[in-house]
């Protein structure tokens, strides 16, 4: 693509030809204040916010919806521009509750930031704001705050544009405009947690997190989302340390994080819900026969599998030994999985139980709802269930993961479990087969990780932790290499996937 | 003037069938531009006679539809705005119940120029009235061959689909005019691209006011040098100028561009009634801001009325008489605009609202000069920062009453 010179605030910049002035200074280091531009959706250029100076040009332009063009002298700091900024902020702000303190959005809202480097000013409305309704349902959960509102319409050109569902739209005229959903047809869509991300103020809010903490207490993360094998990029917003009333909820929400390679700009709301499968339904410790058991260290149990490998002689291993995996497992923990159970112990019962997939829904979501069904392709495997009979010669069973009874109705798994001697589940998540292993180990889920993923298109994407797995849960990757250690055995390059 | 030359208004109440206009030459024009002109002959016509648009903006209507690109892939469309909204204009009604075919024969000629099969006329909600008139003009036309399939038995055809609005004044904007013909809420859109390019149903689109396509058939009938000589050679042709107020014979009266405003008021109007005088004028309808007695010799020209610091606009004037209290006609216009601004824009939706609460905050409770400076501040925040041109159309009068009524409006607020 073709490169466009021009200069802004008096530096030299270059842009890709067809980009608009506003993202050139972005990527420039120049940020223009804005609430309605959003790169994911069609310019609409209504906040008059982003307004800046072009030599030649006699009145002030939209940063947003001017295209560079070769040679182009753009002025974003000058006072006349400052003050066209000043006089944006206090005709949106003369309108505003002003109701920070209960604001879910205070602390990261555009009207507090811009207000913090436009203001301050004396304030001059003496007239009466117009009183609006504050906490309007409007589907799924989001709550519509109308007075806070500043009718961008990012909201309503994100459902018309994006999910093609259009439940949103402004209704009035003038400074009685109301963004509101249509009679009796409520915001009804998997992608609606976008709406909370990309409203520019606090507006449009979630029920799932709405006064239950503080913008500026989260530690954000970035991730890559584990529910289907597109792995977008995700953030994960956490509070470490901070003394909670009830002090069970660490991930206050998962937002979308920008990678245009696979998710452009968006999450759906599977992605965004899998806070709760980081914090809900946890196995927090050890357990034995599905009880807890607060006595049994971690290296105490582990010599228990170790034993328990050992204990089942060399060329039986192949057909008495199980393994179960995963496809939430990165690829460096498959990697280890391999080196250890195929290549060092010659295992040939190395199965794969995973979430069923589902329909892909044509925008974000695939069929697979497992982030890494190509890493394990990757790693060497060829991921399958075991078939019924496959389990009944077997001694020994290392299940990774907690998907068999979802896979097989548990009236045909459990008879089939329970007639092997020796059972251990690795888990992060409590569920039916803690009761038939004796004993469970709690594991990471993968916001607890550092590793990769090979997405369904083939683009791998490394992490890093993005929260502190709770004390006493480990990656199953250490778990291997922890084993592979006792056994004293070299599991290989972890890296090698 | 010359009398017996075709005007763009009838006398006769029942010119409007097309019997009467035909035996007034009517469709004639037409007849010569798609059966012995080239299209192009027919643009360099048009922009050769300096017809300035007569819906307000004042842009030469050649030029306009010369943007038209010509290997366009996708149809091309007209739109006539006759979204007549503007406070103290009722030209382009008349012409729809008098001369529907002067119309629909301008926008015939206007689509042979520019290459185009589908005409919409976009018809202001309040006129709705008029909406059975004229699809009685349109069918008529086309039963007589002049619109249709093939009009005049030339491969050429022309359909017209006549669109109501629903009660917007923005819609009278361009590009709101577009979006509310799609079917969608009635708001500016983003400019660039302009509708010559990327305009109704995202294809190249000529909009034209209704007075505009009815002098076109003059233009090609007479030919662009007998039109500029009964203008001004910037600016050609006769216009429509509506006359009401404090006047002693309000209407429209069809004159030459340039016309001192005071020969329209005074002379043709004959002036204020019964002794009164004229405080101020609004030159071009309610947008156009005010003009004092003193400024009345300008000349009725788009550029004149540029220099003297208000605007032709759509030539509706407004005649107010000595004893008006103009905090009344501050607050009419305040009102005016705080409740028909679209709201798409920031300063527009929230600035004019606040300007007309300021404004009945000090007509009722009384206040001092800072609320008059608060206004116009909150006007200079309005004012091209806007997409359309209702920021300035807002901004301005309510800047020109403030200003040149300061006196005026401090005594009457002050307690």
């Amino acid at each position: 693509m073709k490169r466009i010179g021009l200069t802004i605030d008096g530096s030299k910049v270059e842009a890709f030809e067809g980009t608009n002035v506003l993202r050139a200074a972005e990527q420039a280091g120049i940020a223009i204040p804005h609430f309605c531009y959003h790169p994911g959706l069609e310019v609409e250029g209504s906040c008059r916010m982003c307004l800046v100076e072009i030599e030649g040009l006699p009145k002030l332009e939209l940063s947003c919806s001017t295209v560079v063009r070769e040679g182009m002298v753009v002025r974003t700091a000058t006072e006349r521009v400052r003050q066209a900024r000043r006089d944006v902020l206090e005709f949106l702000l003369a309108e505003h509750p002003l109701d920070c303190p209960i604001c879910d959005k205070a602390g990261e809202c555009r009207l507090q930031d811009y207000y913090d480097r436009y203001g301050p000013y004396a304030a001059r409305m003496l007239e009466a704001r117009e009183r609006r309704e504050k906490k309007a349902p409007i589907g799924r959960s989001l709550i519509l705050d109308r007075e806070r509102c500043v009718l961008c319409t990012r909201c309503v050109r994100f459902l018309r544009q994006v999910t093609k569902t259009g439940e949103l739209g402004v209704f009035e005229r003038g400074v009685r405009s109301e963004v509101g959903i249509f009679d009796g047809a409520p915001v009804d869509n998997a992608y609606s947690g976008n709406l909370v991300d990309i409203c520019p103020v606090g507006a449009i809010t979630a029920g799932d997190f709405r006064f239950k903490t503080r913008a500026w207490f989260l530690e954000r993360k970035p991730s890559v989302c584990p529910h289907c094998g597109r792995g977008c990029a995700i953030t994960v917003e956490s509070i470490k340390g901070y003394p909670m009333a009830n002090g069970t909820r660490r991930v206050f929400r998962i937002t979308a994080r920008e990678n245009t390679a696979v998710n452009g700009f968006w999450i759906c709301d599977l992605g965004r819900d899998g806070r709760h499968d980081i914090d809900d339904g946890r196995v927090t410790g050890l357990m034995k026969k599905g009880l807890p058991a607060p006595g049994l260290s971690w290296t105490k149990a582990l010599a228990e599998v170790a034993a328990a490998v050992r204990a089942v002689p060399g060329p039986g291993r192949a057909a008495e030994i199980a393994v179960v995996l995963n496809s939430r497992m990165t690829c460096e923990e498959l990697a280890l999985a391999k080196g250890l159970f195929v290549a060092s112990l010659g295992l040939s019962k190395v199965f794969f139980a995973d979430r069923k997939p589902g329909d892909a829904d044509g925008l974000l979501l695939t069929a697979d709802r497992v982030p890494n069904g190509r890493g394990a392709l990757a790693a060497g495997f060829a991921p399958r269930l075991p078939a019924p009979g496959e389990l009944t010669s077997v001694r020994l069973l290392l299940m990774f993961g907690s998907q068999l009874t979802e896979d097989f109705a548990g009236e045909t798994i459990v008879p089939a479990l329970a007639a092997i001697p020796s059972r251990f589940l690795f888990a992060a998540h409590s569920g039916p087969l803690d009761r038939l292993a004796d004993t469970v180990f709690p594991v990471a889920v993968p916001a607890e990780k550092s590793g990769a993923y090979i997405n369904f298109e083939g683009i791998r994407q490394a992490f890093c932790r993005a929260v502190e797995p709770p004390p006493g849960v480990v990656p199953e990757g250490d778990i291997i290499a922890f084993l592979a250690h006792s056994l004293g055995l070299n599991p290989g390059d972890p890296d090698a996937c | 003037m010359v009398e017996n030359e075709v005007r763009l208004l009838p006398d006769d109440d029942g010119s409007w069938r097309l019997e009467a206009y035909l035996r007034q030459g009517g469709y004639q024009a037409a007849r010569k531009a798609l059966t012995a002109m080239a299209p192009e002959a027919v643009v360099a016509e048009v922009c050769g006679a300096v017809i300035r648009g007569r819906g307000g903006a004042g842009f030469p209507a050649g030029r306009k539809w010369g943007f038209i690109p010509k290997d366009a892939t996708r149809p091309k469309y007209l739109c006539v705005n006759a979204d007549e909204g503007e406070p103290g204009t009722f030209k382009d009604r008349l012409i729809l119940l008098r001369s529907p075919h002067a119309l629909l024969e301008g926008m015939l000629i206007a689509a042979f120029g520019v290459g185009i099969r589908t005409a919409f006329i976009y018809l202001r909600g309040e006129y709705a009235g008029l909406a059975a008139r004229l699809e009685e003009a349109i069918a008529e036309a086309r039963a007589a061959g002049y619109l249709g399939p093939r009009v005049l038995g030339t491969e050429f055809g022309l359909d017209v689909v006549v669109h109501p609005g629903a009660g917007a004044y923005i819609c009278g904007e361009e590009t709101a005019l577009l979006e509310s013909v799609e079917g969608r809420r009635g708001q500016p859109r983003v400019k660039p691209p302009f509708p010559a390019t990327v305009g109704l149903f995202r294809s190249p689109t000529v909009i034209n006011n209704v007075e505009t396509l009815a002098a076109v058939p003059g233009i090609i009938a007479h030919g662009a040098s007998w039109f500029l000589g009964r203008g001004l050679p910037t600016d050609g042709g006769t216009r429509l100028f509506g006359v009401s107020g404090a006047v002693r014979r309000p209407g429209v009266y069809e004159l030459a561009v340039g016309t001192p405003l005071r020969t329209i008021i005074e002379v043709h109007a004959g002036g204020p009634p019964g002794g009164r005088s004229i405080k101020a004028v609004v030159p071009g309808g309610l947008s156009a801001p005010i003009l004092l007695p003193e400024e009345l010799d300008v000349a009725m020209d788009v550029d004149s009325l540029a220099k003297a610091g208000s605007m032709l606009g759509s030539a509706g004037i407004v005649v107010i008489p000595d004893g008006t209290p103009m905090l009344d006609v501050l607050q009419v216009t305040a009102r005016f605009y705080a409740h028909e601004s679209c709201g798409k824009c920031t300063p527009c939706r929230i600035g004019t609202s606040w300007i007309f609460k300021t404004v009945d905050r000090i007509r009722s409770a009384g206040g001092g000069p800072e609320d008059l400076d608060l206004i116009l501040r909150l006007a200079d925040g309005i004012r091209g920062r806007t997409l359309c041109p209702f920021g300035e159309g807002a901004a301005l009068p309510i800047r020109a009453l403030v200003t040149k009524f300061r006196d005026e409006l401090e005594q009457a607020v002050a307690r």
